[in-house]
This record gives C-alpha cells, structure tokens and sequence, in this order.
C-alpha cells in the first residue's frame, strides 16, 4: 500500500479539481456554442448562433431525414439514460449528471435548428459541427464511463478513470483529434468526411472482430490479407456468373469459415504454433489467388452487388454491419458460455482445461468464427468499389492487428474487447484522414500507426503498475 | 532430453551400437530430417531442369539469398529467446534512405553514410530491445509497433523519392565477386560461422537457450537477461542495415519500400530450420538449410516453368510439412 492510495481513501468526498473540470467542461462548449464563432456560411463567414437565428433568411441550412430521425433519438437516449443512472447509488454522480446535460444540450440545438431551419437546404450535421461533435462524443464517453466502471470502483468522477480503460482512452484521443483537426480545417467535421471516415475502415474493424477472438485465446492470424483477397473475388465471380446475389455474398462466409476449419484443425489437433500456420496460409492462399485469377481483377460487377453502397435509412451499410456486429459480437463473448471460454483459455490455457474446456472445441470455434467475419469483411471490400483487385490488400494483416492492438487487446491473451477494437480502428482512420485535412504528408502514417501502438503500450503500461502499487 | 542419457546400471553399448544410436539421432534430428528433404528436393528439380545443378545457378542464387540469411542469422537467435522481431523489414528499408539520404542530399562521403546507416540500423534494433527488456513489453508488439513506425519513418524522411547514380565501386557489395564467389555470400558464410560459433561455443549462446526456456529461471539464476537481449536485437537491427546496404548495391537503388515483406520470409526460414517459435530450441545450421531450401524450391521451380505464384503455395505448404513432420517424428523419439 503506497501512501498516495491510502491519502486518496482517506478523503473520497473532496471536491477535487477532477470534479469540476468536466462541469467546466461542459459549461465552456455550451458558452463556445452560443457565443464563439463556430460556423461558416458562405455569406456570413464565421458566426454564432445567435447571429444564425437573426440572418436566417439568407442562410441554406436543412435537417436531413436521417438527421431528424436520429438526432433527436441519440438526445432522448442520452438524456434518459443520465437521468436513470443518477437514480443508482452505485453509479458516478457527476458522470450521470453529464450524461443528462449532454443529452439536453443535444435536443436544445435540435429544437433550435428544427424551428429556423426545417423548410431550407443544406446540411444540418455539417451546420451543428463542432459543437454538435463534442457533445455527442462527451455523451458517448460520459455513457461509458457510467457503465464500465471497471478498475476504479467509480465514488467520485475522476479524470484518471477515463484513461482507465482502453475504451474511455480511446475516445478521449478521438475527441481531442476531431476537435484540434476540427478548429484547424472545419471541412473536416463536414458530415459526408465523418460518415467517409467511418465507413472507410469498417471492413477492417468487422475482421477485427474475429481477429480480436483469436488474439484473446493467446494465438494469432497473419493470413487474413490473403484471404480477403480470395474471398473478395470468389464473391465478385460468382455476382458476375449471374449467381443469385445472397449466394455471392454468403458463399465467402462458408469458404472462410472452411479455411479457418482448417487453420483451426493444424493448430489444435497438429499442434503447429497458429503463426507458423497462417504464415503458411498466407503464402499458400496468395499463390492460390494470382493463379486463378491471372492477376485479372473482377469487373462488371452487377450493381445488385454493391452491398456497402446501400443505404437503408441514409445510414450507409458498412456502418450498420460494423457496429450491429460489434456490438453483438461484445455482448457474445461477455455473456455466453464460448465466449467466456475464449477468455478463460486466453488467460490460463491450463486452468481451462482443468476445469473441464475442450481445448480442442475453443481452438477450432476461433479459427471458424475468425474465417466467416473475414468473410463478411471481403464481402464488404470487395462491394465498396466497381472493380475487385486481384491481389490481396497490401497491409491488411498489419492494419488489423494494429487495431485489436491498440484497442486494449493483450497479445499475450485473456484480454480485451472487440469495442476497443472497433474504436480502434476509427481512430485510425480519423488520424489518416485528419492527416490530409491539416496538409500533413500522408506518408507519414505508418509512423503515426506505429507511434499509436507505442503509446497504447505504455499507456497500459503505467495501467498495470497503478493497479499493482 | 532423457532419451539421450544412458542407465548407469545397464552395461555400456556396444561401440557399434553406439554408433548407430548417434547416426539416428543425428537423422532424426530437426537439421538431419530438414537435410534429407533438401537433398531429395535438389534430386527432384535437377532432374526436372538441367541448368539448375549449375556452379553459377547457385551462387546466383546464393547471391539473391544472401541479404535474407544475413537477417535470419540473428532472427535464429532472437526466436530462440522466445523473442521475435517484426521490424527487420522496416529496418532495412529505413536504413537504406538514411543511406541514400545522408550521402545524396546531406553530400557525405559515401563510405561515411555506409558506417551511419550501419549504426542507425543497430540503434533501431537497440530501441526494440530497449522497450522491450526495460518495459517488458512482448516482443510481438514492440516490433510491430516500430514496423510500423520505421517503415513510416522511411517514407516519411524520403517522401517516397528514390535515389540512384551510386558510384561504381559501390556495386561491389552488391554485384560484384571475390575469388568468384559473389561478395555479399562471403560476409553471409563468414556472418554465419560467427553466428554458429556463438551458439554452440560461447556463454551467450548457452544463455539465449537458457532465456528461452525459462526466462524467470535465467533472470533468477544472476544470467545477464537484459544484456543479452539488447545485445541480440541491436544484433537484427544492425544485420538489417547490414542487407540494406547489400541491397541498394545489388539494384543500384534506394527506395523507402524496400525489404517489404523480408520478416516473413525471415521467420518462415528460421521456423523452417527447426527453430522453435515458443523458444529454447533452434540452431543457426537449421536456419541455414531452412533457407537454401527456400531459395533453391523458388529457383528450381520457376526454371522448370512453374511461375512464382505456384512458388509460394509450395513453399507455405513446405512450411508446415516440414513442422508437421518434424513434430510427428520428434513425438515418436520421445514417445
């Protein structure tokens, strides 16, 4: 026991600075957002909301549907969800109160935006930008915080605990990106950049997914660049063949699922370390790959088969797969019995198998499961562009690992979230885009991506020395 | 380990007997099984195509190989400490702009930048080592972190602008030959004979099986595990730049993506020479077969008409025979 834990016992209930900053917080975007100049309209220039509501009859702004729809229901699940976590003791105070704020102050901007500008063109998202962003990011890690008050058991709202685990890091680094990136070149925040960005990088967090239950089980997958390209072009062959286009786009689930059969019986039953035998896959299903195709890259695509253009609701399809997968795959491995097996072999391959798992049974389910999300992930390269190439994505593997890496998932296993990979992901993205909007090199990203994973570590680092001391 | 001890009580083997019982062992050792599937393999392609059991074929070959058996020498190393290092590939290509860089545009003397991009290769391999010994963090991840960031690095500094017209001797590393073996083959022989006498003869290579094994046991037991460490991977980062230089000579050009891709075919070699890749296990005359292996199965092949493509799929599938069968045979001996 270091004395700086016991001083911080002794005194729970002092009103710290760490208490107040994010009330100060909150104030400071809610004075930002009525009185700084925060938007650009072609004739105003930079303006205020104030100065907004007077000129209105100049200006082009008009809530698209799929704002008017989400919005406000993104407002009432915020604002309902602080105000019900306030009623639990249990919970962060402070953090439940911010929830509810931010909820209000998402719905006020709604109203205000509705009443002047419903009947006008233009883009409502891109109009609310900063402020808008902040808010609903503030929102979404006030949520988390509330609910995922993991290693400090949460009496008092501390900064500390944001960075407590990988997730709450995560989205802080998000923020604090979206907002310098978004002062620097404010096109930045434009609605159609942010729904890019996201879209650009969900195929790489859908095979993050899979890539996430490999690596929580203490094994890795370096094949999966491989066989995405193979996948992407079994599937755009078959939409070109006149093939019904629901056996396009599931055909590659059963193929991947029978490569990662096959991975998965070398490495549970033979016994080969798993990075020996995708880096033999690897080699094997890129030579499969250049040999059937010639190098000829899948043209002609029936536009039936765009699956990552569609857009039900004006939400685009690759968002919808990546969090509804997401979402479903974390609840998955948290709450039913393989999931919880996947951990438990992960943390103690030993214990686990003492305890009566089927080593064998957990090992092949991984390489499975991992086989059809990089299934679902091909079908979704392989529909975001008119051509499909025939050589597997440069990097792929590297990109993501990377993502599971940073979003808190311990290679040595047992631990992590298929969230953080996801978040992990955009946030790789967001640094790649927000790298051209301030005029920097793309070139360098690969050593921002590696500098990530730097900082990831010892963030985790310092993580696990804080919980030992 | 056991199987090899004989029973005091037992009266001792006959020396014929003895005999026999080494020649096994040395047969069904990983090298011997490896050494076996090499010679059946080079009897199958030199059948296949006359030119290939040709003295030039295979020191061109041995030329192209070179650059990648100079890396797997101490990638043999850092895997038998249970280690490995991702960032081999960036490092030479890092170290390749630093080469092109400081002698282009900054306007040294040639041999000057060779001695800086030498040392910028083996402090990118100490900086692994450094995070890696100091902060315990798994090697898998620190070097794919700098993988990333060397590599980012490269193409940063260069902005992906190529650089050319070396003067002539330059290409000696490269291109040209000595006594008529091709340069860069001796430094890999010679790198090799030290590399082996360091496994086999020296304290250090007793510790890197040592580490390997048990790397709590070894740190307990007052072995110098963080030395040893920073020593070997320093190791892989100066070989890298070390094969960056033998590079540029060899195609007369520096560019930020070169050495894309060398850590797999560094690892896959190693793995492949019967390296262990949970540590402990392994030996330099492994690795060395494991690449000729490689090479000749890619030579071989595309003379006989196969086109590289097929190449890899025979070589993945190589890959994990070879470890299947190696697993199979050394269960039987111990079973």
């Amino acid at each position: 026991m270091t004395p700086s834990l016991k001083q911080s016992q002794l005194q729970p209930n002092k009103l710290s600075f760490l208490i107040v900053l994010p009330i100060l917080l909150a104030i400071a975007v809610l004075l930002t957002y009525q009185f700084a100049p925060f938007v650009n309209q072609p004739e105003l220039g930079a303006t205020t909301i104030s100065k907004l509501t007077e000129t209105r009859s100049n200006n082009e702004f008009k809530l698209s549907t799929n704002g008017f729809i989400l919005i406000p229901i993104a407002a009432f699940i915020t604002l309902f969800l602080g105000l019900w976590t306030l009623t639990n003791t249990q919970l962060n105070r402070a953090a439940s109160i911010l929830t509810a704020l931010s909820g209000v102050l998402i719905l006020e901007y709604f109203v205000v935006f509705w009443m002047k500008y419903s009947d006008s063109g233009g883009d409502y998202l891109s109009a609310m930008a900063i402020g808008f962003w902040t808010l609903l990011a503030l929102a979404i890690t006030m949520i988390l915080q509330v609910f995922i008050p993991r290693v400090v058991v949460a009496k008092e709202f501390q900064l500390r605990s944001l960075v407590a685990n990988q997730e709450s890091a995560i989205i802080l680094a998000l923020i604090l990106l979206v907002v310098v990136v978004g002062l620097i070149n404010p096109r930045f925040l434009a609605t159609r950049n942010i729904l890019d960005i996201l879209q650009g990088n969900a195929y790489i967090a859908v095979a993050a997914i899979g890539m996430t239950m490999v690596i929580v089980t203490g094994n890795i997958d370096i094949s999966i660049a491989s066989l995405v390209g193979l996948l992407a072009v079994i599937s755009g062959r078959l939409a070109v063949a006149d093939a019904p286009i629901l056996v396009a786009w599931l055909v590659p689930l059963f193929v991947g699922a029978g490569a990662g059969a096959v991975i998965g019986f070398f490495v549970a039953y033979l016994r080969v370390p798993s990075i020996v035998v995708t880096l033999g896959f690897l080699s094997i299903l890129k030579g499969i790959l250049i040999i059937w195709t010639n190098g000829q890259r899948v043209t002609d695509i029936p536009p039936a088969f765009y699956l990552a253009q569609m857009k039900p609701l004006g939400i685009p399809m690759p968002i919808i797969f990546m969090v509804v997968l997401t979402i479903g795959a974390a609840l998955w491995m948290r709450y039913s019995g393989i999931g919880r097996s996947f951990y438990a072999y992960g943390g103690n391959a030993e214990a686990a198998r003492l305890s009566g798992f089927s080593e064998k049974r957990i090992l092949m389910q991984v390489f499975i499961l991992n086989g059809v999300f990089v299934g679902i992930a091909s079908v979704l390269y392989a529909s975001q562009l008119r051509i499909i190439q025939a050589t597997p994505p440069p990097g792929l593997e590297l990109f993501v690992i990377t993502a599971v890496v940073v979003g808190g998932v311990s290679i040595l296993g047992g631990k992590g979230t298929v969230i953080g990979a996801m978040l992990a992901a955009i946030l790789l993205n967001t640094i790649r885009s927000g790298m051209i909007f301030v005029n920097i090199s793309p070139f360098w990203i690969q050593a921002v991506q590696g500098i990530l994973i730097l900082v990831t570590v010892l963030i985790d680092l310092i993580r696990r020395k804080r919980q030992l001391s | 380990m056991n199987s090899n001890t004989i029973d005091p009580i037992q009266p001792n083997p006959t020396k014929s007997a003895n005999f026999g019982k080494r020649l096994r062992s040395i047969l069904f050792s990983q090298e011997g099984i490896l050494f076996i599937i090499l010679m059946i393999v080079m009897a199958v392609l030199s059948q296949l195509n006359e030119n290939f059991l040709t003295s030039s074929n295979l020191l061109n070959q041995g030329r192209l190989m070179s650059e990648v058996g100079l890396v797997a020498l101490p990638m043999t190393f850092i895997i038998i400490t249970a280690g490995i290092d991702l960032s081999v590939g960036s490092i030479l290509g890092l170290s390749a702009i630093v080469l092109g860089i400081l002698w282009k545009n900054v306007g040294l003397p040639l041999e000057l930048a060779i001695v800086l991009c030498l040392v910028i290769g083996s402090l990118a391999g100490l900086v692994n080592g450094l995070f890696i010994v100091k902060l315990d963090v798994p090697p898998l991840i620190m070097t794919l972190a700098t993988l990333a960031l060397y590599r980012g690095l490269a193409q940063g500094v260069s902005q992906a602008r190529s650089v050319t017209g070396y003067p002539e001797w330059f290409y000696i590393f490269g291109q040209g030959r000595i006594f008529g073996i091709p340069t860069q083959l001796w430094l890999f022989i010679f790198g090799t004979i030290i590399s082996i006498i360091i496994l086999r003869r020296t304290t250090l290579g007793r510790y890197l099986y040592a580490i390997g094994h048990n790397p709590v046991g070894a740190k307990f037991s007052g072995l110098p595990v963080s030395r040893v460490l920073l020593t070997i991977y320093a190791y892989s980062g100066f070989m890298a730049a070390l094969a960056a230089v033998i590079f540029v000579s060899r195609v007369t050009t520096t560019r930020s993506d070169m050495g894309t891709g060398l850590e797999l075919d560094v690892i896959a070699a190693v793995v492949l020479g019967g390296t262990s890749i949970f540590g402990g296990k392994g030996s330099i005359l492994g690795t060395l077969i494991g690449l000729i292996l490689i090479q000749l199965l890619k030579n071989g092949l595309a003379l006989s008409g196969v086109t590289s493509d097929a190449t890899i799929i025979v070589i993945g599938t190589v890959l994990i025979l070879a470890i299947l069968i190696n697993n199979f045979v050394q269960s039987r001996r111990e079973g």
